[in-house]
């Protein structure tokens, strides 16, 4: 038995009852209501409740009687039942004709006729030749008025009666006889009584309801322990001297809807603020780009194959970018064309000015490092979190828009030896890596470049992402002679790992209920 | 970036050497390459390889070469059958005269052939995948690129490159054993819908006969069933490729002949004879060394790679990467491989003596300029306003922004407005799928997506996402604007406009900032129940109560109000006072 556990979700009620009751009490919704004041309502309950804990076991059942007064009862408690008032009528004004009784009494014709039938058959009323009703004081008057007395003691007594309710076991059997004739079982017109049947479930304590009355006892319990606690307690002082009811503590709460952000943002903010701890500066620009800025500034050739890498989505209307700033075309044209003067042999190929306006959907973040070099401070770091577009089928490891994390850092002292350092970093500050490696990469717009593996804690070697130093070809016609490091990270795959996902489209659900469910791992 | 399939043995067999599973991994980084289906029953490997201005690693013998002389475990290579521009070797009668209407039409062509043993079947297809990633991914799908291999035992020298009229000039394609026009070709046969497009709109196509008139092919289509058909026991081939830039071409065709020779055959240079002027002269000899040499300041180098760096061992260094080197007065003179190109500014030699030195050759170390991080204004806005929006108790979403026009347009809008609804749209030329055919020009929609499959989760939904949004600007260089936009859904029994009202104010007060409610009608809502957002006179955004046939359109069957506001242009008017 845990009465321990059990007393602290007594209510106030099962406490009031426990201490009032011993083995050999027998309990009923009426005894408590009796001794302990209770209403209906609350005897019913404290019962049910210390049932229901195996505390009460039932010791009785029964069925009893009750008369309930009605509306119709209720009046002629008060003005008297048809019979008594035309007999009165008939004895004080008499002879009268039966309409004149009616008139009299205020009682409709069919009451009076009805009242007059039953008197004149006990011989209390007569009536002669011109209809004229007159009391005849026949053997039977004083019976019948002895009746009549007792009808209305029997009216009087239910309508002070609590609920106007006069139990069947409390009537005499002249009593009972003559409630019997004016009560009906069903419904309510034309009677003065209803009859009511109710069952009455007997009750004693268990051994369980024994035990907790012990540690009620014990826990000094009285039942007078309030629930809550109002402001006007707190106003007037009487919140002192009370107890105040335990509460179960272990009931399951509601759920409540609670205002959130969306755990991929929240991730994608982490980044940024670490991003931000590291010295970096966001940078951010249009989804709508031009070839020039997404690829050209970035001295992949308008031929080359490495724009395969990067089949974009074109803009229907306008197609075409208004200009292109100078001197950034002209330079950038001329470094393709024939290195400029970069000290690149350049692509050798003549530069396509009007395909180099067409507008585009972004479809990498280094567009952003590109156009942010001319206004790039030295030393200077970057970065952005930028939404970028891929012409691909939509699947579990493919998005036509996902997010790239990109960068770039301006340093008269930059070199190979930083730019793999800063990845350390990054591998080590945002994604918590155990061993780092840098391998050759390829990207057009870097020379020398690198990968950068890491080993995850949780998932293993994976590649995090790709640097390198920006190519002369970058930097110079943007006006930037020292070295850029350039650098992106995929971040997608950590964040799904952190989400608990393993599908990119996840990270962009539309379901409420899958988002509101969905938490991220918390850091530390 | 190319894969390639490739015997391993054969690979291994041009190394030099073997390598376990994991050294080949690490072997291949040299090249940027990886490995991207290990080694299978049949010892074949798939490789992927990640640069794609070094298509001289796109073959077996290419990727073979490049670990045997990092390895050091085999000869050099150095190749005696190169011509310079200004020494040519002698041809004997292998020549191929060009004629002059091919000048505006595909102009260059280089050749060279081959004698040895019988080819064997895995240097046959060996020798196809190399044409096929040549002439695709470095070629431009045979537009810049074009190659062809022939029996030169059929060829009667000299070889005639010419424009001929395509619907007189006929052949049997490879194939096929009838004859068919050139025209016939390009619209009949597979090769010839795939690349006929390369020469369709030219009046005249680009063809290649022998002296006695046998056909070569129709480059760069098709070979012909005779002489072009190539098989294995072959011992003298013809290799030709033809194209519109003089130096790629001339590269592919020293990379399968230093391939070739790698595998043991003799090369026969072959000489072009143009009517016309070129880079190179009227007459070239293939396969031709043009490449210059770069000059590297060992102090540039050194800048870049954060190391002292000596000149004899960064001249041993380049050997490694197959780059003959000389060192004097702290200047490096590197002179590309025959086969490579890729040496377009002395900094990709730069790359190459980190790659011949080893990543551990650089020990990182973190960077030491002080700088100041910091977000963008439009984020720290964003920002505050999301604190705002998840104190109101919403959840907060984040969406694709790309969507369709149902979406984005006809669920939105009555019929007679959508046309002006997509026009304001940034729509996409070419769309994957009409389901990702527009930039989101507004959050509402899908907010309304998110409403439409989420009837399930417990009411009340207060969802919002603060994003950007595309949408057309004929003032802008661009034609369109980017914008910052909060939207925000209220979908409840109780939802309306004076929740989202209440909540705008809130939000307004919160941001420090006065607004005014003004009367608007747009279709989107219901009339009535919906307001202009008002600062500084300026419209920054709408709230209201969503039109029922909106809801009706996207199957939402719960009473929505929204807050949308452009919150560039709220921080804009704030900030210009």
């Amino acid at each position: 038995m845990r009465t321990d556990e059990d007393i602290k979700s007594l209510h106030p009620l099962e406490v009031t009852v426990l201490r009032r009751y011993d083995a050999s009490d027998v309990l009923s919704a009426a005894v408590l209501q009796g001794d302990l004041g209770l209403n209906v309502g609350q005897s019913n309950q404290a019962l049910s409740w210390l049932a229901a804990r195996d505390s009460l076991q039932e010791h009785n059942r029964r069925i009893i009687t009750r008369y309930e007064l009605t509306e119709l009862g209720r009046d002629y408690a008060e003005h008297g039942t048809p019979e008594e008032r035309v007999q009165d009528a008939a004895r004080e004004h008499g002879p009268l004709p039966l309409p004149r009784i009616a008139e009299l009494t205020g009682l409709p014709n069919k009451d009076v006729g009805s009242a007059f039938g039953k008197l004149s058959k006990l011989g209390v009323l007569g009536m002669d030749g011109e209809k004229q009703v007159s009391y005849a004081a026949a053997d039977g008057a004083s019976a019948a008025q002895a009746d009549i007395d007792m009808v209305r003691a029997l009216l009087r007594r239910a309508a002070s009666a609590p609920q106007g309710l006069l139990e069947e076991n409390e009537l005499g059997d002249a009593e009972r006889r003559l409630i019997g004739e004016i009560s009906k079982k069903r419904g309510s017109s034309g009677a003065a009584f209803r009859v009511v049947e109710s069952e009455i479930v007997e009750y004693t304590l268990t051994e369980q309801g024994m035990a907790l009355r012990t540690a009620v006892e014990a826990a000094g319990l009285s039942g007078e322990e309030v629930g809550a606690l109002t402001p006007a307690m707190l106003r007037e002082g009487s919140w002192k001297g009370k107890n105040f009811r335990s509460y179960s503590i272990q009931v399951p709460p509601s759920r409540l809807l609670i205002g959130r952000r969306n755990p991929y943002c929240s991730y994608l903010d982490q980044v940024k603020d670490k991003l931000v701890s590291l010295g970096f500066e966001e940078f951010d620009g249009p989804l709508v780009e031009t070839e020039f800025w997404n690829s050209d500034a970035l001295f992949m050739p308008q031929f080359h194959s490495a724009r395969d890498i990067h089949d974009v989505y074109y803009v229907a209307d306008p197609t075409h970018a208004q200009e292109i700033r100078e001197p950034f075309l002209s330079r950038v044209a001329a470094t393709h064309e024939n290195g400029w003067d970069t000290g690149s042999s350049g692509w050798d190929y003549s530069f396509d000015r009007d395909f180099t306006r067409r507008l585009i959907l972004r479809s990498q973040g280094t567009v952003m490092s590109a156009k942010t070099l001319h206004q790039a401070k030295v030393p200077g770091k970057y970065f952005g979190i930028l939404r970028c577009f891929r012409y691909d089928q939509v699947d579990a490891t493919h998005l036509s828009d996902f997010y790239q994390t990109e960068g770039i850092v301006l340093g008269e002292d930059v070199n190979l030896r930083t730019l793999m350092g800063m990845l350390e970093m990054f591998a080590v500050e945002l994604a918590g890596a155990t061993d780092v490696k840098c391998v050759p990469g390829y990207f057009p717009f870097t020379e020398p470049s690198v990968e950068i593996h890491i080993k995850h804690p949780e998932l293993g070697w994976f590649e995090l992402g790709g640097a390198g130093i920006f190519r002369p070809e970058v930097t110079e016609p943007m006006g930037v002679s020292v070295p850029v490091l350039a650098w992106g990270l995929g971040i997608d795959r950590m964040a799904l790992m952190h989400l608990g996902l393993n599908d990119l489209r996840e990270l962009f659900s539309p379901n409420i209920e899958n988002v509101r469910l969905r938490t991220g791992k918390q850091a530390g | 970036m190319p894969k390639i399939e490739l015997q391993q043995d054969e690979l291994f067999k041009y190394s030099g050497r073997s390598f376990g599973a994991d050294e080949l991994e690490e072997a291949l980084t040299i090249a940027k390459a990886e490995i991207d289906d290990p080694v299978d029953e049949d010892g074949l490997i798939k490789i992927e390889l990640n640069d794609t201005n070094r298509p001289d690693l796109w073959s077996t013998a290419g990727l073979g070469r490049a670990l045997r002389l990092y390895h050091g475990t085999g000869g050099s290579a150095t190749y005696g059958f190169f011509s310079r521009p200004d020494s040519p070797v002698a041809v004997g009668d292998r020549r191929i005269v060009v004629d002059a209407e091919l000048a505006e039409r595909r102009p260059y062509i280089a050749a060279f052939a081959i004698s040895g043993p019988p080819i064997a079947e895995v240097l046959l297809d060996d020798l196809i995948q190399t044409q096929e990633k040549l002439c695709w991914n470095y070629g431009r799908k045979r537009k810049a690129i074009a190659m062809g291999v022939y029996r030169e035992d059929k060829i009667q020298y000299p070889v005639r490159y010419r424009a001929v009229d395509p619907d007189s000039t006929t052949f049997v394609p490879l194939g096929l054993d009838n004859e068919l026009s050139l025209r016939q070709i390009i619209e009949q046969h597979p090769k010839g819908r795939e690349f006929g497009g390369i020469v369709a709109a030219l009046d005249k196509f680009p063809f290649l006969s022998d002296d006695s008139g046998a056909v070569l092919s129709f480059p760069p289509v098709i070979n012909s069933a005779d002489v072009g058909a190539v098989q294995a026991g072959d011992t003298r081939l013809f290799i030709e490729m033809t194209g519109t830039d003089l130096k790629p071409l001339l590269l592919a065709c020293s990379i399968v002949a230093c391939d070739l020779a790698d595998a043991g055959y003799t090369i026969h240079p072959v000489q072009v004879e143009y009517p016309y002027d070129t880079p190179f002269g009227r007459t070239i000899v293939s396969p031709l060394y043009f490449q210059k040499p770069v000059g590297v300041e060992l102090a540039y180098a050194e800048r870049l790679l954060g190391v002292a760096l000596n000149e004899d061992e960064a001249v041993q260094r380049l050997g490694k990467m197959g780059v003959r080197a000389e060192a004097a007065s702290g200047l490096i003179t590197a002179y590309p491989p025959e086969y490579r190109n890729d040496f377009l500014h002395p900094v990709d030699v730069v790359e190459d003596l980190m790659i011949g030195y080893g990543m551990n050759s650089f020990p990182s170390e973190p960077p030491r300029d002080f700088t100041v991080g910091r977000l963008t204004e439009a984020e720290i806005f964003s920002r505050e306003v999301k604190t705002l929006l998840v104190g109101m108790g919403y959840q907060e979403m984040i969406f694709n922004y790309l969507g369709s026009r149902r979406d984005f347009i006809d669920n939105m809008y009555p019929q007679e407005q959508r046309t002006a609804a997509a026009a304001a749209c940034v729509r996409i030329a070419n769309p994957m799928s009409e389901n990702f055919e527009f930039v989101r020009p507004s959050i509402i929609p899908q907010l309304l997506g998110a409403e439409s499959v989420s009837a399930h989760a417990v009411y009340p939904h207060y969802i919002f996402e603060v994003g950007k949004v595309a949408l057309r600007d004929a003032d802008d260089n661009y034609g369109s604007r980017t914008v910052t936009a909060l939207g925000a859904v209220v979908a409840d029994a109780e939802a309306g406009f004076n929740l989202v009202s209440s909540q705008a104010a809130a939000l307004f007060f919160y941001l420090g900032l006065e607004y005014d409610p003004s009367v608007v009608e747009d279709p989107r809502f219901m009339a009535g129940r919906v307001a202009a957002l008002l600062v500084k006179g300026e419209r920054v955004g709408i709230l209201g109560e969503l039109h029922p046939q909106v809801l009706e359109n996207w199957g939402v069957t719960v009473p929505c109000a929204v807050i949308e506001l452009d919150l560039d242009h709220v921080r804009r008017v704030n900030g210009s006072d």
